[in-house]
């Protein structure tokens, strides 16, 4: 079968100093920002190869800033690579940060629309489906006003509800098991899992590892931003386990 | 071809609805919205009418229509350029955490004030119509010309901006002096044939004189100047080039500096 991502020798650098100069100082001081931007870096993810094939899931475990969230972001496409190729033949739908697409002063509806569009619906699809998003998020008459109003638990629920009705081809989750309550928590799992049964090529990146020992057949540990332990999911798990404990 | 033209769709529809949405947040959805953004050129109007005929006894026919003809499209291209220099801030989340074309947020900025400049057309032909001017058939062809070459120049120079300011925080504040700066360096307060001429050629290299005389050719006299609206074709055209080029190559290591 064809690969869906393939990764090949992936580095990402990000500079350490994160203060932002001023252009005045810049135009000043041409030579010391050039050059302080060749020694101080930092190697989120160092040379790494993955191949995710279609209809797999794959899970991403490892300690917080092993390089989990970059390798997705990088993914996605919303970072670059510093070196390497990432080639992506799927459409991906992120699970990453719910809602992030959302703007608080206008309507649950209106948000459905552009963020409908921009997971890769065409505007006339998203109408179509307004009535199930709708539903299946249980924000009711809600939708109709600003969703700064929501609280947290609806704002979820609406976001993933969109996701979940805009095709997925490709799923890219990032730690969002827990959405809403108990009850929309069941029911949001179900939903992803039913996607991955029905052929739905998913990474998933988290720290419940009972989440990834039901849904993933191969497991990547990612430490520092090299792969420490790449395999089947049991296996992988264990070798974690094992380790810091 | 049909995922192509699928896609090519998909990416209308997004770049409407995020006007749309602009658009909305600007006028919170009130009639009265509308009239609160024509009130920021007609009040600048109005001081800049009170300071030279008023105070300083500067007098000229028709000074009003005078002074809106060149107003109006320079609010379009003033507060697009302002804006836009924040517009990747503002929208950090979906700039970090959605993968969409970015330059799509600057073009929506461009084009919700192009639909607050259509907004204020009406009040340009209410004033030719009182002064006797126009509008005239010629309007039609003209103004349409004008909208895209000043669409291209904006939108080359608002993609340049935004960038910068993701790199450099002080930007914004750089472009609020220059875009001050630049208002005083094109002719729209004064004729351009009453600066003495060792200092018109100051203002013959601002392509924005090329463009606001242009305006105010049309609205003023229903006069298309070729000569005008070439240069200021070809100079919407470098800067929109350039302004391409660069959000292109420092966006690619945006993600590092925002």
């Amino acid at each position: 079968m064809s690969y869906v991502v393939k990764i090949d020798d992936l580095w990402k650098r990000f500079p350490l100093r994160r203060d932002r100069p001023g252009f005045k100082e810049f135009i000043v001081n041409i030579p010391h920002f050039l050059q302080r931007n060749q020694d101080s870096h930092f190697w989120a993810l160092k040379g790494i190869n993955i191949g995710v094939k279609e209809g797999e899931c794959l899970g991403v475990i490892g300690r917080n800033g092993g390089g989990k969230s970059t390798l997705l972001s990088l993914i996605l496409g919303t970072m670059y690579p510093t070196k390497g190729n990432i080639k992506v033949s799927k459409k991906m739908t992120p699970l990453l940060e719910l809602g992030a697409g959302f703007h608080p002063d206008i309507t649950g509806r209106e948000n459905i629309l552009i963020n409908g569009v921009l997971l890769g619906l065409m505007r006339d699809e998203v109408i179509d489906r307004m009535d199930d998003i709708i539903s299946y998020s249980e924000i009711g008459d809600f939708v109709d006003i600003p969703v700064r109003t929501y609280s947290t638990g609806m704002y979820l629920r609406l976001a993933f509800s969109i996701a979940i009705y805009t095709d997925p081809e490709f799923l890219l989750i990032d730690e969002i098991l827990s959405v809403g309550d108990e009850f929309f928590q069941k029911k949001s799992k179900n939903t992803i899992i039913q996607l991955i049964k029905g052929g739905v090529t998913t990474i998933l990146v988290s720290h419940n590892l009972a989440a990834v020992k039901e849904m993933c057949n191969r497991t990547i540990w990612l430490d520092n931003g090299e792969i420490t332990a790449e395999g089947e999911t049991e296996k992988v798990l264990e070798e974690y386990l094992r380790n810091i404990g | 071809m049909d995922i192509i033209d699928r896609e090519v769709k998909r990416k209308k529809d997004l770049l409407l609805l995020l006007t749309k949405k602009e658009v909305t947040l600007k006028y919170k959805r009130t009639v009265l919205g509308i009239l609160w953004s024509l009130l920021n050129p007609l009040l600048l109007g109005l001081v800049l009418f009170i300071a030279f005929t008023i105070f300083l006894r500067f007098h000229m026919e028709n000074y009003t229509f005078f002074l809106l003809s060149a107003l109006f499209p320079w609010t379009w291209f003033s507060t697009s350029v302002t804006i836009s220099s924040g517009t990747l801030i503002a929208n950090i989340q979906l700039v970090k955490k959605v993968r969409f074309p970015r330059y799509f947020l600057v073009l929506a900025t461009v084009l919700t004030h192009l639909v607050n400049f259509l907004f204020s057309l009406p009040v340009i032909i209410a004033l030719a119509y009182y002064y006797g001017k126009g509008p005239s058939i010629i309007w039609l062809l003209g103004i349409p010309i004008l909208i895209v070459v000043q669409f291209m120049a904006t939108t080359g120079i608002c993609l340049m901006v935004s960038i910068l300011n993701a790199y450099f925080r002080d930007m914004e504040y750089i472009i609020a002096v220059f875009v001050n700066l630049l208002f005083w360096m094109t002719p729209i307060v004064y004729p351009l044939d009453m600066v003495p001429a060792a200092y018109r050629l100051y203002l013959a290299i601002n392509p924005l004189t090329y463009l606001i005389t242009a305006w105010r050719d049309i609205f003023m006299s229903s006069a298309i100047r070729w000569g005008n609206i070439g240069i200021s074709w070809l100079v919407s055209l470098v800067f929109l080039s350039f302004g391409i080029l660069l959000f292109q190559k420092l966006g690619k290591r945006l993600d590092e500096v925002i």
